[in-house]
């Protein structure tokens, strides 16, 4: 068994469900890494999921706690289970790119203005995968699909401008970063930066599924396929404002970072109380 | 003791905070808002948490994961919100979740008619989640005090029972107004037999027992002991499955520990049934109080009429429709729930009938005048629109 994962997660659910060859297996290993090189253990990270690849990829592999949500719903559960734990307790949630971006966008743009203490890890597989190849609102545009198979004629979160990060960050997240899963050491470092803020974060992870998006839309179903492709459509994230029209392509780098500069909402809530408490004359 | 006038929702709120809720996540809806804002007053008081949440979806499942914190939590809605809490009232389920549900129930279908009572989610209120597999409890209060009553014992079992349960109100009893004793020591709990029963914390690594055992800690995550639950079907350990025998136990276990321990839940109220009675009149919640009064002066006129008010409807309590009658069930709404549920109880030779009234209440001589009706083995049909036969 590979040593992080033997020194972490649960033997009997190593190497998971993902397809031979998934990207979604590199990322499960990343944050792993992160985790190593933050030296938390079991006890100090409960971690949640989605359904979909990633939901099921990682899952109750984790050695200590861990919890999975309805499609979309798992940052009001978590923001719920936020208020129960104590501050120095990490919630992280490994989640898809259907489950953040499009069903549970409500609930996350909520998570980030009350900037809730959770860190959220996207793996972003470029549309509905578990399903069998449906796009979804980070398929690139015109991309053929199984359920577009004339092309996506309708734009998605990072077509002609759009950024969904650029949503998150307006919503008040206190960390963003996307980058692609074959940039390894920058996944590591931002898991780790996002594990370490006290706020809400969120790291998009673009690894793309061969066996349905490579097929489907590339015309090649390889693992060499899909990584060549988004090796080659790998640009790093200008500095300063957004340019008006987004260049095509995974912009990848630290999206934003206002770490601090905002209170966390179960602190904000603990003073809020603490305060009312105060005035009638209560103690603790 | 605290004796005050006040409405169903500052029972409810005062209840829940007796019962160790520390929790409130909902969104502002006619004729519950008033919960939530009672909710946003107290619970600091007492340490306690209120969020308003984005949605009921999101509210519900704030409370499930401030539960598998280890806090007591509650939501409250009427029916456009208690549809909304499909998806995380099926997690709660599943995943063994102790948690409190008010549903003010109003007039519907949809928005419909926004302050006054209906009575059109008793069995949305059985089934909210999809999929079957599952058994659940619902209480019915008909009153303010009993409003206080039911909600304590609403989070006791949900704790005893690892499972949502749901307090169905209608807005005359959240929205009336009546005298309200609120129990301020252990002993006057203990007088007014509320049985509070504390949040134990199990760590994991297992989840769940597959037996009907109740009574079994619920599963509190952030102790690092290898806790988990999902919304897939478990293994004992909660680990994620596709395999059918590993479905059988879960099931079973999430109806049979609710059904093989009715006795625990069962609560109704009888009137007259002890003098052999031919008409029956069947109701919960506001209309059973009319009914009451129509069942008396029944009586007093020498009728043979009895009475029954449901106060736990969920699991159904078919044992109440062995004896052979004409059993007439008085419902906030036209097209007639409760009484399928009796004409699929009552024993052989038995007759179901429907009175429906929506948005208010009926009157007692209307109800008298339908059980004579039946008396005389009369159909209720055509006698006006608001009395249909079923
Ligand atoms: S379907 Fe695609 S994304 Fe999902 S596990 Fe298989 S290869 Fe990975
Ligand atoms: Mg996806």
């Amino acid at each position: 068994m590979d040593p992080l994962a033997g020194k972490y997660l649960r033997p009997e659910k190593w190497p998971g469900t993902a397809c031979p060859g998934c990207g979604l297996r590199l990322l499960h290993r990343e944050v792993l890494t992160a985790i190593d090189a933050l030296g938390l253990g079991p006890s100090d990270l409960v971690w949640g999921t989605a359904i979909g690849c990633t939901g099921r990829q990682t899952y109750a592999t984790w050695r200590g706690d861990t919890f999975a949500g309805t499609h979309g719903r798992v940052y009001a559960l978590a923001t719920g289970l936020r208020l129960a734990l104590p501050r120095e307790k990490r919630i992280l949630l490994t989640v898809g790119d259907g489950d953040a971006f499009t069903i549970g966008l409500p609930h996350l743009l909520a998570a980030a203005r009350r900037n809730v203490d959770l860190t959220v890890v996207v793996g972003d597989n470029l549309g509905y995968q578990s399903t069998g190849g449906q796009y979804g609102v980070t398929t690139p545009a015109g991309s053929r699909t199984d359920s577009s198979p004339y092309g996506t004629w309708e734009p998605g979160w990072s077509d002609g401008g759009l950024d969904v990060l650029g949503i998150v960050r307006e919503a008040g997240a206190s960390f963003l970063a996307r980058h692609t899963v074959l940039q390894r050491d920058a996944v590591v470092e931002s898991v780790k930066a996002a594990l370490g803020t006290r706020g809400f974060s969120l790291v998009q992870v673009v690894y793309g599924c061969h066996v349905h998006y490579g097929a489907q839309a590339l015309g090649d179903g390889t693992v060499g396929a899909i990584q060549g492709w988004i090796r080659a459509r790998t640009v790093p994230l200008e500095p300063g404002p957004a340019p008006e029209v987004a260049p095509a392509g995974f912009r990848t780098g630290v999206f934003h970072d206002a770490r601090g500069a905002r209170p966390e909402f179960t602190e904000r809530l603990r003073d809020h109380v603490a305060a009312v408490r105060a005035r009638a004359g209560r103690t603790s | 003791m605290r004796r005050v006038f006040d409405t169903g929702n500052a029972a409810i709120t005062e209840a829940a905070i007796v019962a160790g809720c520390r929790v409130f996540a909902g969104y502002p809806i006619t004729p519950a808002t008033e919960i939530a804002e009672n909710m946003a007053r107290r619970l600091p008081e007492v340490g306690g948490y209120y969020v308003q949440a984005e949605d009921e979806c999101a509210a519900l499942h704030l409370c499930n994961g401030a539960s598998l914190g280890g806090l007591k939590a509650m939501t409250a809605t009427s029916g456009p919100g208690f549809i909304l809490f499909a998806d995380p009232f099926g997690w709660a389920v599943s995943a063994e979740i102790p948690v409190v549900i008010v549903d003010a129930q109003r007039v519907g279908p949809v928005s419909g008619i926004t302050g006054a009572p209906g009575q059109g989610e008793l069995y949305l209120s059985r089934y909210l989640a999809h999929g079957g597999n599952y058994e659940t409890i619902v209480l019915a209060p008909s009153s303010v005090q009993e409003a206080f009553r039911l909600t304590v014992r609403a989070f006791a079992l949900a704790e005893r029972f690892r499972t949502p349960v749901t307090l169905l109100a209608d807005q005359m009893v959240t929205d009336g107004w009546e005298a309200l004793a609120i129990p301020e020591t252990s002993d006057e709990r203990a007088a007014m037999g509320l049985e509070v029963v504390p949040r134990r914390a199990h760590p994991g690594p297992d989840f769940y027992p597959a037996s009907d055992a109740i009574d079994v800690p619920p599963v509190v995550l952030g102790r690092g002991a290898g806790g988990a639950c999902s919304d897939w079907t478990p293994t004992e350990r909660g680990h994620d499955t596709e395999e059918v025998e590993a479905q059988h136990k879960h099931a079973h276990r999430l109806i049979h520990k609710i059904r093989r321990h009715r006795h625990l839940i069962d609560e109704h109220e009888a009137w007259g049934l002890e003098d052999d009675p031919e008409v029956i009149l069947v109701s919960y919640g506001t209309p059973s109080r009319v009914v009451k009064s129509a069942v008396a002066r029944a009586r007093a006129e020498g009728l043979r009429v009895g009475g029954l008010r449901l106060v736990s409807l969920w699991p159904f309590p078919d044992h109440l429709f062995a004896r052979r009658a004409r059993y007439l069930s008085v419902e906030l709404n036209w097209d007639g729930q409760l009484v399928r549920e009796i004409q699929r109880a009552m024993s052989p030779g038995s007759s179901a009938h429907f009175f429906g009234r929506c948005g208010e209440l009926p009157r007692v001589a209307e109800l008298c005048e339908a059980s004579r009706a039946l008396l005389r083995g009369e159909r209720l049909a055509r006698r006006g629109w608001e009395l249909e036969a079923y």
